[in-house]
């Protein structure tokens, strides 16, 4: 028998995953529908490409029902490494190269904001969204260069034509202005 | 890179960001993976990047998406059972065995125990193989009658959609290469049911044709297969849509086996609403 959420309990994303280790299906539905639009988003956004972001969308969540008991509460985040592994996954598609190559560990990711219901999902969104808003053009793009088209500095600085250290000196500022999201 | 032993945290950030370049981060990656320190930073740094996920337009993903992953886990777990059952079995005799054993070496009785020990597991092992069998037995005949059960359900379905005042009929003409053929749709929005038949053309092995959904707004909805994959009713072929979905038109595309979650191949039949 495997075990039920109560009414009106609030799911932790640990809870679930102790349920998918013991092969409970509905837990890993309640995690897909948790974190499943993000998870496509950020692909397709990096992808541009419905069918390939849903094809890593779906191999994700079978990783997690795979290896649910290798997630540590104590070290990681889930939800963090869903977004990183998203994005490794998608950036290695963009750019041709091997997926297996470097294989995200499960604990690797740590992201100390709660954000297993849609509506502190939103207000984070809203949260990011303002503070890239704020950040100058330049520092924006060359953020979203790095993040959504997996550019090296040395990329795009050759891009943009802008001098390496200054390209730096832009992620870096802007990493610093995006920090303002966890105070 | 480094400030004395460890990587400073602007690097992670680039690193984590995926802005460095390969022959640094490669350094960096060496020295995080034999230094715990510098791991929970870059964790760190990796969480405070993927906040950028949030920038991204939010969308949400096709349906049958969540369903082809589900049915992917169903199938996995039949498989870890149906592996886990003669690994449990074995173990089992084996330490049932061991514990009837005495502790005490060189004792003579061990010579009459033995084998008595391991005529029991011959014995245990036929039985345990029997019972497996009689259960396997009972499955299937708990599966075949589920099985009509449920084909009973889906065929009083299928009749109530067809003879369904808002049940919808589309007319499909051939197109291109097809242009001799025709088809037609029966569509229930309400119920999500989509019945269809066509005089195609025979095609290679490799490919199928694949129904689609065109709704008024969004990407193409797979409406099954005709051929190997599809839901076949007598003469004609059956899928579930979402309910009260939209339809603005419905078209037919040649794909290969298996189908595929958008359509790619060409247009043979197509029908508007």
């Amino acid at each position: 028998m495997t075990p039920q959420s109560t009414p009106g309990e609030t799911t932790t994303d640990w809870s679930l995953l102790a349920r998918i280790g013991q092969r409970d299906e509905e837990a890993l539905s309640a995690l897909y529908d948790r974190y499943g639009g993000l998870v496509f988003s950020e692909a397709k956004r990096i992808l541009r490409d419905s069918g390939a972001a849903e094809e890593i969308l779906q191999d994700l969540f079978f990783q997690v029902w795979r290896t649910a008991e290798r997630f540590d509460p104590a070290k990681g985040s889930l939800a963090g490494w869903l977004l990183v592994a998203a994005r490794h996954r998608a950036i290695s598609k963009l750019r041709q190269k091997s997926g297996s190559s470097e294989e995200l560990d499960e604990n690797s990711v740590s992201l100390d904001l709660n954000i297993e219901s849609h509506t502190t999902q939103k207000l984070l969104l809203d949260k990011v969204r303002n503070v890239m808003g704020s950040l100058p053009e330049n520092q924006r793009e060359a953020l979203e260069c790095s993040y959504f088209e997996g550019m090296s500095h040395t990329e795009i600085a050759k891009k943009t034509g802008e001098p390496l250290g200054t390209v730096k000196t832009r992620i870096r500022s802007a990493m610093e202005t995006l920090k303002k999201v966890f105070r | 890179m480094s400030n004395g032993e460890h990587v400073r945290w602007e690097e992670l950030e680039l690193f984590a960001l995926g802005a460095m370049p390969e022959d640094e981060a490669a350094a960096v990656r060496a020295h995080v993976s034999g230094c715990e320190e510098c791991a929970a930073q870059l964790a760190q740094a990796r969480g405070q990047a993927a906040l950028l996920a949030f920038t991204a337009k939010q969308e949400r993903p096709a349906g049958t998406v969540k369903a082809e992953l589900m049915a992917r886990v169903r199938a996995n777990r039949e498989a870890e059972q149906r592996n886990a059952w003669p690994a449990k079995l074995a173990s089992g005799r084996a330490n049932e065995v061991r514990r009837q054993l005495p502790e005490t070496s060189g004792a003579w009785w061990k010579w009459v125990l033995v084998p008595v020990a391991a005529a029991l597991a011959v014995v245990s092992f036929a039985l345990s193989w029997q019972n497996r069998r009689i259960t396997a037995e009972l499955e299937r005949e708990h599966k075949a009658a589920e099985a009509l059960i449920h084909d009973h359900e889906r065929i009083e379905k299928l009749v109530g959609v067809l003879a369904a005042p808002d049940t919808v009929t589309v007319k499909l003409a051939g197109v291109g290469d097809a242009a001799k053929s025709s088809g037609m749709v029966k569509f229930n929005a309400k119920a999500g049911i989509v019945l269809y038949t066509a005089e195609l053309p025979e095609l290679p092995a490799s490919k199928s044709y694949q129904m689609w959904l065109v709704p008024a707004n969004g990407a193409p909805i797979s409406a099954g297969l005709m051929g190997p994959g599809g839901n076949a009713w007598g003469n004609m072929w059956t899928a579930e849509v979402a309910a009260n979905t939209q339809a603005k038109a419905f078209a037919v595309t040649v794909e290969p086996v298996g189908g595929m979650a958008q359509p790619t191949g060409p247009k043979v039949l197509l029908g508007a609403m």
